[in-house]
């Protein structure tokens, strides 16, 4: 059988539904910790960047930092762990990065992807609507996932977050 | 929490995404963490192996030394470039991996450092894959394994997580997916001209499916959008606006062939059927099914 025979086409009129606002939680920060760093212990440590140590990540990432506050942890038996989130044009990402105790990445791991189409994601109102989420992200997800066939954003922000946030560990995140 | 009976494909299971390959490569089943790991890796092997990028993978070394004398590839790098030569062989250029100097031109790919200087004669002709999975290039060119490795990387991918005994999933690599086991999953299509609609929802068993579109990947060129889907024969890109939809039996197949159906269109049908493919388009006159089904009521 044609397997498209199945498919529920939406007609030209663009009546489709909407993937805009397409959201996946996918790991919350103790699901993330142990996922970088498999049984280690980690220790809050929450930092505020002075402008000159912002001004110096940006210096040598050649990425903006935009927030003061940065979520970081310390790993027991060395490294740091940092949950980010990154803006790109259409999506809004929460990453988790850990670095190793030399500075190099130790992996990365997604939180949280949230879409959107019409400048939302620039809108601090629409973001602070999912601050906090991961926290309490539950183990199993939502029914409402969407699977989407179809060339996903590209990961260029994520890859510039994760270059930002090793400057941020060198600049800011000592011992 | 998971519901009792029958669990919906995409409640039930847990997801994870990285950053791999250029896009988000996601991963959902109800598997350990350990097996997630395993399949990642293997993802980021695919990377590894095969990424332009990256000037350390087989694939730079390749384009900057195979032009003067035979380089040894890994078993995974030298299956990819089987099925990229064939698939060449097969569409008398169509599909052609070694596009790269025009998807440079158009500023889609950087240059290749440290690399002889493309021959503009050359094509996937003059790329030797012999025995021992030793590769020669009979002029400098510059291989590219991109419409094609993506897939592969999701097969692998699955595979690990067959292997492990995981009885149902999905693997997707920035729209190019595979699903197994016996539950149907749910894939939108994004609608090619406003990106942020579903202009289609697929039930999707056993089967992999990719889509070619130029949303997000289109740039202006001498006056005009274009994208990085290019018809091997011609070099010329193709239409923006317009969709490919192809579902096969792996992801590696479903990947590659969206190219093929791009630049061939309706003309695609036997090369399709041959490999138990089928495909949908997408673009602003409508829904095209190839092979064709009848209208579908709406």
């Amino acid at each position: 059988m044609n397997p498209w025979l199945r498919a529920t086409l939406f007609p030209a009129a663009m009546i489709g539904t909407p993937i805009a606002g397409h959201a996946v939680v996918y790991l919350n920060v103790a699901q993330a910790q142990q996922a970088i760093f498999p049984g280690a212990g980690m220790t809050a440590a929450p930092l505020k960047l002075t402008a000159e140590q912002k001004k110096a990540i940006e210096a040598t990432s050649g990425v903006r930092q935009r927030d003061d506050d940065v979520k970081a942890w310390r790993v027991s038996g060395g490294g740091w762990f940092i949950v980010d989130e990154v803006l790109g044009k259409h999506e809004f990402i929460t990453l988790a990065v850990g670095i190793t105790a030399s500075g190099t990445v130790k992996g990365v791991e997604i939180m949280e992807y949230r879409e959107t189409y019409g400048g939302q994601v620039r809108d601090p109102k629409w973001r602070a609507q999912f601050v906090g989420k991961t926290k309490a992200a539950p183990l199993k997800l939502d029914q409402d996932i969407k699977n989407i066939s179809g060339a996903t954003l590209s990961s260029r922000h994520v890859t510039e977050g994760v270059k930002r946030l090793l400057a941020l560990q060198a600049v800011a995140l000592r011992g | 929490m998971k519901s009792p009976d029958p669990a919906p494909p995409d409640g039930g299971h847990a997801r994870r995404a990285r950053p791999l390959l250029g896009t988000l490569v996601e991963i959902a089943a109800d598997a350990p963490p350990a097996v997630f790991t395993r399949a990642f890796a293997a993802v980021e092997k695919v990377q590894a192996l095969m990424s332009y990028h990256d000037p350390a993978s087989e694939l730079s070394r390749l384009n900057r030394e195979a032009s003067a004398g035979p380089v040894s590839v890994s078993a995974w790098t030298g299956e990819v470039l089987r099925a990229a030569l064939d698939l060449a062989a097969e569409t008398e250029g169509v599909f052609d991996p070694t596009v790269a100097p025009r998807l440079t031109a158009l500023g889609f790919l950087p240059p290749t450092a440290g690399a002889p200087r493309a021959d503009g004669r050359a094509t996937w002709r003059d790329v030797e894959l012999a025995s021992r999975n030793r590769v020669r290039f009979r002029r400098p060119l510059r291989l590219e394994l991109g419409g094609i490795a993506k897939g592969f990387a999701v097969d692998r991918a699955v595979e690990v997580l067959q292997k492990a005994g995981v009885a149902e999933g999905m693997v997707n690599a920035g729209g190019d997916l595979r699903v197994f086991g016996s539950v149907e999953w749910p894939v939108e299509i994004r609608h090619p001209g406003q990106p942020g609609l579903s202009a289609a929802s697929v039930p999707v068993c056993n089967a992999a499916m990719a889509t070619s579109a130029g949303y997000f990947a289109r740039r202006r060129h001498a006056g005009k959008d274009v994208t990085a889907l290019l018809d091997g024969r011609t070099r010329q890109p193709l239409d923006p606006d317009t969709s490919v939809s192809v579902m096969a039996p792996t992801a590696l197949l479903a990947d590659a062939l969206t190219k093929v159906v791009f630049a061939l269109g309706p003309a695609s049908e036997t090369l399709l059927q041959r490999h138990g493919a089928s495909a949908l388009v997408l673009d602003s006159h409508g829904f095209r099914a190839i092979p064709p089904i009848l209208p579908h009521a709406t």
